[in-house]
């Protein structure tokens, strides 16, 4: 790739991406946004929480799925890390846990595209914590 | 130390930071790196300050052990530099790591980039400014600027890009450095 250096070549770039999208840009609707939580703290950052952010963000991106990706602190299941909460539109949250990038490809292939549980969630019996 | 950044960043937001400042910079004739991340949180009491380092303490409920700070704490120390925090209740926190280039325990640089570009996709309500200095050159990235040039992070597609921006701006910023130093 041609290198990017200045933020005009970066502004740019967008221009190149945001022609890219807009095809697929006409169902947009802020609630039917999945989002998407990976905690970061020192245990998720040591276990390879970015790797597994990054890719969240990519292959969403990759296959137009609209979503926020955003990151959290500790929910407290620093045994399974990295862990990830998941919410799809009009559902309660779903936390799964040792989501390497293999997973996270199970994960949005089946849980976020067909709405399928797969394997590694964590039971849910508390209120997330605001980050 | 890229992971450091992101853990002690993630500390700020959770203190409801507005504005948070990263720095780095390398005094490459005194083989010195200073790392500092400084925020406009909520801050911490005397109390709380003075029980920060100890690694049994945390403020969570959720678990019993907090060892971010203490684990940077350690891994500066043990390069033969010094680790400081400020904080005042209710104004800000500024915690500032100080690293021996030169020794062989200090840590590598590891993926700024890549952790700088999840820090800005995700926050984007957060101001974050960046910045990484050696000796007299510079490299800034503020996500407020950008905004100004309506450069849009949460664009799809633009994690990557950003990414690679930082990356060359980072790279070419490294060749500057005239001594080797166990940083790469």
């Amino acid at each position: 790739m041609r290198e990017i250096k200045t933020l005009a070549d970066l502004k740019k770039k967008q221009e190149e991406m945001r022609s890219r999208i807009k095809l697929r840009d006409n169902a947009e609707n802020p609630e039917s946004l999945v989002q998407v939580k990976v905690a970061m703290a020192t245990c998720g950052i040591a276990s390879g929480a970015k790797e597994v952010m990054e890719y969240f963000v990519d292959e969403l991106d990759k296959r137009s799925i609209r979503a926020i990706v955003t990151q959290t602190g500790c929910m407290g299941y620093c045994y399974a890390e990295p862990t990830v909460e998941i919410t799809l539109p009009g559902q309660d949250p779903i936390v799964f846990g040792y989501v390497t990038v293999k997973k996270a490809g199970d994960i949005i292939e089946h849980y976020i595209k067909e709405g399928e549980l797969v394997d590694g969630i964590i039971p849910q019996n508390y209120n997330t914590i605001k980050s | 130390m890229a992971m450091h950044m992101m853990d002690v960043a993630q500390n700020s937001i959770r203190a409801d930071a507005k504005n948070i400042y990263i720095n780095f910079f390398e005094d490459c004739d005194n083989n010195i790196l200073l790392f500092s991340v400084e925020d406009d949180g909520k801050g911490m009491s005397d109390e709380e300050l003075s029980r920060l380092e100890d690694p049994f303490f945390t403020t969570r409920t959720t678990r019993k052990v907090g060892l971010g700070i203490p684990f940077l704490k350690m891994t500066c120390e043990q390069s033969g530099g010094s680790f400081t925090v400020k904080s005042e209740d209710g104004v800000g926190t500024t915690v500032e790591a100080t690293f021996r280039t030169d020794n062989p325990d200090c840590l590598p640089v590891g993926d700024i980039a890549g952790y700088l570009t999840m820090l800005l996709v995700a926050n984007p309500d957060i101001r974050i400014r960046f910045s990484y200095k050696i000796n007299n050159e510079e490299f800034t990235l503020d996500n407020a600027e950008l905004r100004e040039q309506e450069i849009e992070l949460q664009q799809p597609g633009m994690a990557g890009v950003i990414k690679a921006f930082i990356k060359d701006n980072l790279e070419e910023l490294y060749s500057n450095r005239k001594v080797k130093s166990f940083l790469c």
